[in-house]
């Protein structure tokens, strides 16, 4: 195990091996400053696990937007194949009388629009949505011929906002933009930072209001969180993005306080709308019991509230008690496995704590598409090199916002609160968190995962759907930490149950034993034939 | 929908091309593109077959896409080769390779020079360029293409399927051996994507058509190609005869016996024999499609998928008795209509059904349409029908790929006898199942509770617009259904439709469950609501889902309540069974004209399926709908009403012929109605007709059909306790007043109801009183034009009309205060005007008093 690095990196090619081995770390006692290579181009043919720009910005960010109808500008394929795989779950709300998320819209370019052009049949295909659905706001999402056939989606949304008198936003998230679905996050960033978020009043309720940036609700998460900062009194305003609205996000500058959960995703809206609007954000987590209860008593410190700190303190006692034998069940039956954890951007350290609750070790650790920041922490940005992908995909600078700008607390007030321990306006990243001898891997691919779970031998691995049947069919428990297998949701107190149970269905499961039958290697019944006679 | 497609029935070519690629030994595919395609394609195979997909892609960025993707092709194919050694790698193209105009093949023969140990097959497979099904039959074609023959006549027979599961695959393999065939299947999928886990586990797929079994292909005496659809472009049989002289036979998927016999007979032909144990199973099929006809014969199936799937179950459910009322493909393929036709006629004819639609280029949401008009009762095809199955409550049977919401989609079987039980079992399955789950409940509600189902006619005695002595009924009109599909010259369409509610008053639309709040809030503060109607403001039809939701809610909540809608009738045809189904049993159909020359210009357009008519086309299409709707209406037992509003000069003189067609076709009344001009409509300076007109236009119809002439009394009660859903025909064919000797009716103009407490000209509604002297009561308010002081202002008018049009039946306003101009225009309106700062109640009452007074003395 420890030279588990060396014996998969000596199975490359020359080329290969010098690429690979800045995104591979086996960690050293005490390492906490190690550093890796991340968020550059994948290498052709070796099966990388990354998606596309297209894939990050409607797939993941706006797509869950419930009550906007997303058409993808494109050829069929990308359309059908983000229509209802990531599990984001929604429901409709006051501030929605139209839910698209059970839909799929897309402009079904044929060869002849890739001859002469798809504009005007994306503008009759939003005349046809129009006439059908009418909804308040339209996002546009192009897929990889768009940018290339010079199709504006930019000018296509101008001309639908004066024609119909509603919000429409284009998006030139081409597939082949940027290295992963992480420059197509940035760029729906980029959009509703600039034409949504701030275009609304709708004032919070309370003084405790928060946006949780970065929680898409894959089964149920952020509604687990919902109900806990419910019984808090602490108000939602809006989950970024998922069961959110465009007609939440509209108000969202309005908020006290942003929390992040998934930082790879969305940080850029953190980090603008602290900028415009003076609203600080916490780097939250809500996968793990004691992942959670920080979680909230950095919030409740945060806004230094006697009474709510009571009640946080309230709810956590009670919460944590209620799950206590359950999880106490779990962890005898769980103590001293191992895991990895292949995941997009943030759930592989997020993970960790939860696991580690459960007696487990966590000993690889990969992301797809996540930057150096989410590896080592926020204070390694200024020392990134941008290169030219990275430089394809816009950066927006925010000034100061006249009306609703508003610090909550001098800088001074902002360090004491970080040195108490708050990651407030900054990240620590994964690695500093990790055990000693532990893989790290950037951009993973099918064959690292295979090579390390051959030598490393996890009990089980969390990872997606691509790999999920090779890991189980070569023998080790699986589950996608993607979608959690129809399962969740995973976050919070009543969640972390959920995950406990389904680790332990998957370790114990009877098959395991069964693979090896048993009769190929002895008899299973012994005794002596009787002669006849 | 021609440029959106709603929730799409096909995927893109690469996908297609990759799953074939799955069927060749020692292959690993590649996709040639962005990275993301090969991601979600193998998201979505893996989900399906509960297997590892490994598809490589050349990862293309930006830089790509300016200076070509050689580099990043070559470099994956040596990646790949270094990794997982394979024999043969599949290229396929994307959007974004075919786009830039990759010459793949010049690429590869660059590979050559430097590596010739590894075959590579490179597919032109763009996303724009077709469906999955494409894409599978031009790799299946490239591969031959490709493939250094071997001519050497082997006598054995290729086989080529489209698109089928691992499990119809295996089937496939062991029946050939069964007839005692010698074949050579291309592609063969049924390890490679249904593998075993075992104690090793190879990341290269061992199984599957070898290249040296391909390259025989060109020596085999026969192809079997399961396919009806490919043409000489694309497929690989017409390939193998045109290049080697192979001859080649094309058979629909082997699906029931009449597909089953086929094969067996050509296969019998080719020199093999059925087994017994082939003759057993067809016996058993036979024997099953006995035992499950009655259930068989009760599905009415919506079939969806790749063409020779459709096809294929298409004629599996006219061998069973079941009824395929809707056959679609979101490929395009006009020759799926033609090959329909004829197998699907006889059985269409057996069930006496109008129409069997056959769609092609066609997405979900006219799947879904074709699903709710044709009554479809059973869904065949992917997963991606869940959402009409979930929204409809109609079974789905998940055989064809994607299935994403269930597991073993790499076992699903249509193929052979067995595989054809699977469906017919399945199919008379959800049949048995609806009758398990209803028909107590259905049997409970027909003989044991006839107190809940209400007779037709109970609910006509108590409807007040049907039954003359209902007056002590009241109804509500829930406004639920925004949009309409016609646009009427005396309509304004800012306002509500002119004439099923009061123009100049834009309701608040309410979704269904508020409608059901708002019916549950009214019926018990008033007992005697015995009728919902649902009267637009747009059209009850245009809205179905909402309207079908509304009552759908409220008989829940309350069995008895009478259920009437009011519509123009261009959908009825179509919604007439589910409107019997949900229990309406009251309709109003506003029908102005008979002859399409004269609907010509009373409508300026009518949208039907997607398209909008104008002039007479458009009016021929709403009379034709009219008229077969009300039949079906009456033919169903629903009670219908006619409206027919009368317009000077277009129509007046053709009311009679109406009303004679209503009555011919089974309509229970008409209603002939006064046109009042609306101020921006097309007839806003239509002349109108008079009372007495209108009148003399009743007795004359009354021979022909039954008259509405009690909308006096109704109005009255029914709009007693309800504001704004008053429908027209209570408001406007009574101008009259009530008679002195019955109540008077007063405007008020109060803030907030308690206290007679605004000027007149700040009032945007009046609240109306009724009074006998005795008591004073409250009847509804009504909305009107807010008054304007503005200099520029030119609502003046229009505010006027308003006033005067909302409280034309009262005989006195109640203000504090009122200007000398509105109480001189009010008065030669035959309206006083009273000032007065008193309770309203007391006012009121005075108000009668002093009214009384003022008649006698002038008397």
């Amino acid at each position: 195990m420890a030279n588990s690095r060396e014996t998969l990196l000596e199975k490359y090619s020359a080329k290969v091996y010098k690429n690979r081995k800045d995104h591979l770390l086996q960690l050293a006692e005490g390492d906490k400053n190690a550093a890796i290579a991340a968020n550059t181009r994948a290498i052709p043919g070796v099966m990388t696990a990354r998606g596309c720009c297209y894939a990050g910005c409607k797939g993941v960010v706006v797509g869950p937007l419930k009550d906007v109808l997303v058409i993808t500008h494109g050829p069929i394929g990308c359309g059908f194949y983000s229509w209802g795989t990531r599990r984001n779950k929604a429901k409709t709300d006051e501030n929605t009388d139209k839910n698209f998320i059970p839909y799929c819209f897309s402009s079904d370019m044929q060869e002849s629009n890739i001859v002469f052009g798809g504009e005007k049949k994306l503008e009759q295909a939003i005349e046809e949505a129009m006439e059908l659905f009418s909804p308040k706001c339209i996002m546009i999402c192009s897929t990889c011929p768009i940018g290339l056939i010079g199709d504006d989606v930019q000018a296509v949304a101008r001309r639908t906002e004066a024609k119909y008198g509603i919000a429409a936003i284009g998006y030139s998230c081409e597939g082949y933009k940027g290295v992963s679905q992480s420059g197509g996050h940035h760029i729906a960033n980029n959009g509703l930072m600039r034409y949504v978020i701030g275009t609304g009043d709708k004032k919070p309720k309370t003084k405790f209001s928060v946006n949780v940036l970065g929680e898409y609700n894959i089964g149920g998460d952020g509604w687990e969180e919902e109900r806990i900062f419910k019984r808090c009194g602490i108000e939602v305003l809006n989950l970024f993005t998922g069961d959110a609205s465009y007609e939440g996000l509209k108000s969202a500058h309005l908020a006290h306080l942003n929390l992040v959960m998934c930082h790879r995703s969305i940080n850029y809206i953190a980090e603008m709308m602290k900028t415009k609007y003076g609203i600080d954000w916490i780097k939250v987590n809500f996968i793990g019991v004691e992942a959670t209860c920080k979680s909230l008593r950095d919030i409740a410190k945060y806004f230094n509230d006697a009474e709510l700190t009571k009640r946080v303190e309230e709810v956590i006692a009670d919460e944590v008690a209620t799950i206590k034998s359950d999880m106490e069940h779990y962890k005898s039956k769980l103590n001293g496995k191992t895991a990895g954890i292949f995941s997009g951007g943030s759930r592989s350290h997020h993970y960790q704590v939860l696991l580690q609750e459960l007696g487990m070790k966590t000993i690889i650790a990969g992301y797809e598409f996540a930057h150096r920041d989410d590896y080592e922490g926020r204070d390694i940005i200024p020392q990134i090199k941008e290169d030219a992908d990275n430089k394809n995909i816009e950066s927006i600078v925010v000034a100061k916002d006249d009306k609703f700008y508003k610090e909550t607390y001098t800088e001074e007030q902002i360090a004491n609160l970080k040195s108490a321990g708050i990651e407030l306006d900054t990240y620590g990243g994964m690695i500093p968190e990790m055990i000693a001898e532990s893989v790290v891997v950037d951009d993973y691919n099918h064959f690292e995962t295979d090579e390390l779970i051959k030598s490393m031998k996890p009990d089980i691995f969390l990872s997606g759907i691509k790999d999920k049947y090779s890991i189980q069919k070569a023998g080790t428990a699986s589950r996608q930490i993607h979608s959690y297998d129809y399962s969740g949701p995973y976050s919070g107190f009543r969640g972390a149950v959920t995950f406990a149970r389904d680790v332990a269905m998957a370790i114990f499961t009877n098959a395991w034993p069964l693979v090896t039958p048993p009769w190929k290697n002895k008899p299973m019944l012994t005794g002596k034939l009787k002669e006849v006679g | 929908m021609l440029n959106l497609n709603v929730n799409p029935c096909k995927m893109c070519m690469p996908m297609g091309a990759i799953s074939a690629l799955w069927g060749v030994k020692g292959c690993m595919p590649m996709l040639h593109g962005s990275q993301g395609c090969a991601t979600y394609i193998r998201r979505h195979m893996s989900t399906h077959y509960s297997e590892p997909i490994d598809i490589a892609s050349s990862s293309l960025t930006e830089e790509g896409t300016v200076f070509g993707g050689e580099a990043n092709l070559l470099k994956g194919l040596k990646n790949m080769i270094e990794l997982y050694n394979p024999e043969v790698i599949g290229v396929c193209t994307t959007c974004l390779a075919e786009t830039i105009g990759e010459d793949v093949g010049a690429i590869v023969k660059k590979f050559y020079e430097q590596n010739s140990t590894v075959k590579v097959i490179n597919v032109a497979s763009p996303g724009y360029g077709g469906t999955q099904n494409e894409g599978w039959f031009v790799a299946i074609r490239s591969i031959l293409e490709q493939m250094e023959p071997n001519k050497q006549p082997n006598g054995k027979i290729n086989i080529i399927t489209p698109m089928i599961s691992p499990a119809d695959t295996r089937w496939l393999k062991s029946f050939l051996k069964e007839m005692g065939i010698d074949y050579i299947l291309l592609p063969d999928i049924s390890d490679n994507l249904d593998g075993a886990t075992e104690k090793h586990y190879e990341r290269l797929k061992t199984d599957g058509t070898s290249i040296t079994d391909i390259a025989a292909m060109a020596g085999a005496k026969l192809t079997i190609e399961f396919s009806e659809f490919t043409d000489e472009k694309n497929s690989p049989a017409e390939y193998l005869k045109e290049t080697y002289g192979v001859p080649y036979v094309k058979l629909s998927l082997p699906s029931g016996a009449s597909g089953m016999d086929k094969l067996i007979s050509v296969l019998t032909e080719a020199g093999g024999a059925p087994s017994d144990e082939i003759k057993k199973a067809r016996g058993r099929y036979i024997d099953a499609m006995i035992d499950s006809h009655k259930h068989s014969a009760q599905a009415r199936v919506a079939v969806f998928g790749d063409p020779d799937f459709v096809v294929a179950m298409v004629w599996l459910c006219c061998e069973n008795g079941a009824l395929p009322v809707l056959a679609a493909t979101g490929s395009i393929s006009p020759k799926l209509k033609e090959m329909l036709a004829n197998e699907t006629e006889d059985c269409r004819k057996f069930h006496f059904a109008e129409e069997i639609r056959v769609l092609d280029d066609s997405d979900f949401s006219a799947i879904e349409k074709g699903c709710v008009e044709l009554g479809a009762n059973l869904l065949i095809g992917s997963s991606d029908g869940r959402r009409i199955s979930r929204k409809l409550n109609i079974p789905l049977i998940r055989c064809a790929f994607p299935i994403h919401d269930y597991i073993g989609g790499q076992r699903t079987r249509i193929l052979g006898f067995d595989g054809s039980l699977c469906i017919l079992d399945q199919a008379a399955n959800a049949m048995m199942e609806k009758t398990e789950g209803s028909f107590r409940e259905e049997l409970h509600e027909k003989f044991y509770k006839p107190q809940t189902a209400k007779k037709a006619a109970d609910k006509t005695a108590t409807h007040p617009c049907f039954g003359e002595q209902a007056c002590q009924n009241a109804r509500v009109h829930l406004p639920v259904a925004p949009k309409c599909n016609i646009q009427c010259n005396y309509c304004l369409r800012n306002y509500d439709c002119m004439n099923e509610s009061r123009p100049g008053v834009t309701s608040k639309i309410l979704s269904p469950a508020e409608a059901l709040e708002r019916y549950i809030k009214l019926k018990a503060n008033m007992p005697s609501l015995t009728v919902v109607g649902i009267a637009g403001p747009g059209d009850a039809l245009a809205n179905f889902d909402k309207s079908a939701e509304t009552f759908r809610l409220i008989r829940e909540y309350d069995q008895g309540v009478t259920f009437c809608i009011a519509t123009n009738g261009l959908l009825l045809p179509q919604y007439a069974q589910e409107l019997k189904e949900l229990d309406v049993s009251h309709v109003t159909v506003t029908m102005n004209a008979v002859d399409p020359s004269i609907g010509a210009k009373i409508y300026k357009y009518v949208q039907y399926m997607g398209k909008t008519y104008t002039g007479i086309e458009g009016a021929a299409i709403l009379l034709a709908n009219q008229l077969a709707g009300i039949k079906m209406l009456s033919e169903a037992g629903i009670m219908c009403k006619v409206n027919c509003v009368t317009l000077k000069g277009i129509n007046d003189h053709h009311i009679y012929e109406v009303t004679q067609m209503a009555a011919n076709l089974g309509a229970f009344m008409t209603n002939i109605m006064q046109h009042l001009p609306v101020k921006g409509s097309a007839f806003e300076g239509l002349e109108r007709v008079t009372n007495k007109e209108i009148a003399v236009l009743r007795e004359q119809c009354g021979a022909n059909i039954k008259q509405m002439t009690h909308c006096r009394q109704c109005r009255s009660d029914a709009a007693g306790t309800l504001d704004r859903d008053v429908s027209i025909e209570f408001r406007e064919s009574v101008p009259e007043k009530p008679g002195p000797e019955k109540f008077r009716r007063f405007a008020v103009a109060t803030q907030t109801g308690a206290v007679v407490d605004m000027h007149f000209g700040q009032a945007d509604e009046f609240y109306i009183y009724e009074s006998d002297e005795k008591n004073a009561r409250f009847v509804e308010t009504r909305k009107v034009i807010k008054y304007c002081n503005g200099p520029q202002c030119e609502n003046k008018e229009e505010r006027w009309n308003s006033v005067i049009h909302a409280i034309s039946d009262c005989e006195a306003v109640l203000a504090v205060r009122i200007g000398p101009t509105p109480e001189k225009r009010l008065k030669e309106n035959g309206i006083s005007a009273i000032t007065t700062y008193e309770r309203v109640e007391t006012a009121v009452l005075q108000a009668a008093k002093e009214k009384r007074r003022n008649t006698h003395g002038t008397a």
